[in-house]
């Protein structure tokens, strides 16, 4: 369940990445505002470069910013005591190659001083939820990529943690692996995790996301919940069969009609009123009505809408929160 | 006043400061150390599945081993080469390890990129850098006393094949050895902890490079030393006391020539170099500690 408790806040957080080649610096996030409540899946989104990363390992201490500030907890992240009460998963699954699953999940469990009767019940416990116990005794050089990921989702949820990071939990899996990541992340969902999550598939983020935040050239350039973001419905999508070609054209020279292409016949929104004498030409056409929908645009859509420029803002978004 | 006496009240002070603030520093440390062992067990137990370890230690066993075929040799000159050939092959030996073990402890973390999940989990950063000596220190430790391990069980043999010979000296010295391989082992710890610094702001072959060139100039230290009384341009002289002071005097851990020669051994010689040494690893990791906290990875 969502409350209003911020697990997150992150206010105008800068990072300029200096060199000797580049003096004035590269800017990789730019005057960030974001905020995650507990029990909500967050995602970031947006093309490489946009700051993604980046923004994570600020929040994870791992670099520093150079303006800006970030609180979990309500603390700093140099705390100990809230770095007990995080997971993350990086990006491509970095553990030690040589180590097998039970023995790195061992070891990181060890790191937050847990006797070892607590241990080996965590292994197999995180084992048994990542579906690992049959390849237990792998090292982890030769697990594939699909076990690589799932153990280092495990290695991520040692302590238990009320936060969750994930940076690109599925990347380089194949569909199945894929399919099954996302389900386990709808499960630490369903157990009440929050969850900040980056990712390029954005029909995973769709899936499993109560808000999303689009960031671009190190910016939040629009946020909220897909329903907010992606906005009303624009069309009427009529899926037929046997429609005759002269029909066809009889009614794409409609106004409310706005393209008939293949059989599907796309109409405006607004003409909604206009939807049975469209159905009844279609019908005298010869054609036979399968499927009538109104679709909502995809986050893809939203996503390059927002890159354009066609969404309001981040910040210009209603703080309602889908649940 | 002598320079024991000197460290003496030096180690004394220090016991005494340690003691009237450990309130302030004992929750730090009571946290630390378990980190710290944690890290170093994962760097043991990672250094003993890599083959090139266990393939080191071989090759100088077969060193060790094949020295005993100089058979026309009298048992004196036998016994004075073995234990020097042995030492030279284990501090050298040691030493080449120190800088490959050490020069990828930090980097090889970085650039795979394993130091993720453990700086996101409870363990601060000076945690890892200490965790990660203590571990190559740990490895270290076993493959020399291996080493010397089977220089004694070389040297016990070859007395016992000599004894019956007319005009039998050979002398095993092997409390002079286990001296020499323990000075062997700091020198090596010493190295250990500049190129743990130094690979905490560099990358793995850069520190590779300077980790050649410290231990280089670490042994030339005396010969440093008269070069720079001896310099005439005032920078060069400063330059060269510069190294002297900051780079590890390796040569004050270096016995070879005493032991394998049956010279007396200065052993308060040997615990001041070990005094100094000390102070200079804590130094040198405080210092390596400080840089990785600042380290963006």
């Amino acid at each position: 369940m969502i409350t209003d408790d911020i697990v997150l806040r992150i206010e105008g957080l800068t990072k300029v990445y200096r060199s000797l080649f580049t003096p004035v610096g590269v800017k990789a996030v730019d005057n960030l505002d974001l905020s995650v409540r507990r029990g909500e899946t967050y995602s970031v989104v947006g093309p490489n470069g946009s700051g993604k990363t980046t923004t994570l390992k600020i929040i994870l201490g791992l670099i520093f910013p150079t303006a800006g500030s970030t609180t979990v907890f309500g603390r700093s992240i140099n705390d100990l005591s809230v770095r007990e009460r995080i997971g993350f998963l990086p990006e491509d699954a970095y553990l030690y190659e040589v180590f097998n699953g039970e023995e790195l999940l061992d070891f990181y469990a060890s790191l937050f001083g847990y006797p070892k009767q607590r241990r080996r019940d965590l292994v197999e416990e995180l084992l048994t939820l990542v579906g690992m116990q049959a390849n237990r005794k792998v090292p982890f050089r030769e697990c594939s990529k699909g076990m690589r990921q799932r153990l280092a989702l495990a290695q991520a949820l040692v302590n238990d943690p009320e936060l969750l990071i994930l940076d690109e939990p599925t990347s380089g899996l194949d569909p199945a692996g894929r399919h099954q990541m996302t389900r386990l992340i709808l499960e630490l969902k369903r157990r009440g995790k929050t969850i900040l999550l980056c990712s390029h598939f954005l029909a995973e983020v769709e899936e499993v996301c109560d808000r999303v935040g689009i960031m671009y050239q190190g910016r939040l350039i629009a946020e909220g919940s897909l329903r907010e973001l992606a906005g009303e419905p624009t069309e009427i999508v009529i899926t037929t069969t046997g429609l005759q070609p002269a029909a066809a054209e009889q009614l794409a020279a409609r106004d409310a009609v706005l393209g008939v292409d293949d059989g599907v016949v796309r109409m405006g929104h607004e003409y909604g009123d206009d939807l049975w004498s469209v159905l009844e030409a279609i019908h005298r056409g010869g054609g036979h009505v399968v499927e009538v929908t109104r679709p909502r645009p995809t986050l893809q859509d939203v996503f390059v809408r927002a890159i354009r420029g066609e969404v309001p803002a981040a910040g210009e978004q209603t703080s309602e929160v889908a649940e | 006043m002598t320079p024991q006496l000197l460290s003496l009240i030096g180690l004394f002070i220090v016991v005494v400061v340690l003691t009237l603030t450990r309130k302030a520093w004992a929750p730090a440390v009571g946290h630390a150390l378990p980190s710290i062992w944690r890290i170093a067990k994962i760097t043991v137990a990672e250094a003993r599945r890599r083959r090139v370890l266990q393939a080191v230690v071989v090759l100088v066993v077969l060193i060790l081993v094949s020295m005993t075929f100089f058979s026309y040799l009298s048992p004196r000159e036998q016994s004075r080469m073995l234990i020097s050939g042995g030492l030279s092959a284990i501090t050298v030996f040691g030493i080449l390890l120190a800088i490959f073990v050490a020069a990828f402890l930090v980097p090889q973390e970085l650039e795979s990129r394993t130091v993720y999940a453990i700086l996101s989990k409870p363990v601060r950063r000076f945690e890892f850098v200490l965790g990660k000596y203590v571990g190559a220190l740990i490895v270290l430790a076993v493959v020399i006393a291996v080493m010397t391990v089977v220089l004694i069980g070389v040297l016990v043999l070859q007395d016992r094949l000599v004894t019956d010979l007319p005009d039998s000296s050979f002398d095993p010295n092997i409390s002079g050895v286990i001296f020499a391989s323990l000075m062997s082992y700091c020198a090596v710890a010493v190295l250990t902890a500049l190129i743990v610094l130094i690979s905490t702001v560099s990358s793995t072959t850069m520190t590779v490079i300077s980790a050649f060139i410290i231990w280089a100039v670490g042994s030339l230290q005396p010969t440093i030393h008269d070069l720079a009384e001896n310099a005439e341009v005032p920078a060069t002289k400063l330059l060269l006391r510069v190294i002297y002071l900051v780079l590890p005097k390796l040569a004050d851990f270096d016995f070879r020539n005493e032991v394998s020669n049956y010279l007396p051994v200065s052993y308060i010689g040997g615990l001041d170099a070990i005094g100094v040494g000390l102070l200079y690893v804590a130094a040198t990791l405080v210092v390596a500690s400080i840089f990785f906290s600042d380290r963006q990875v």
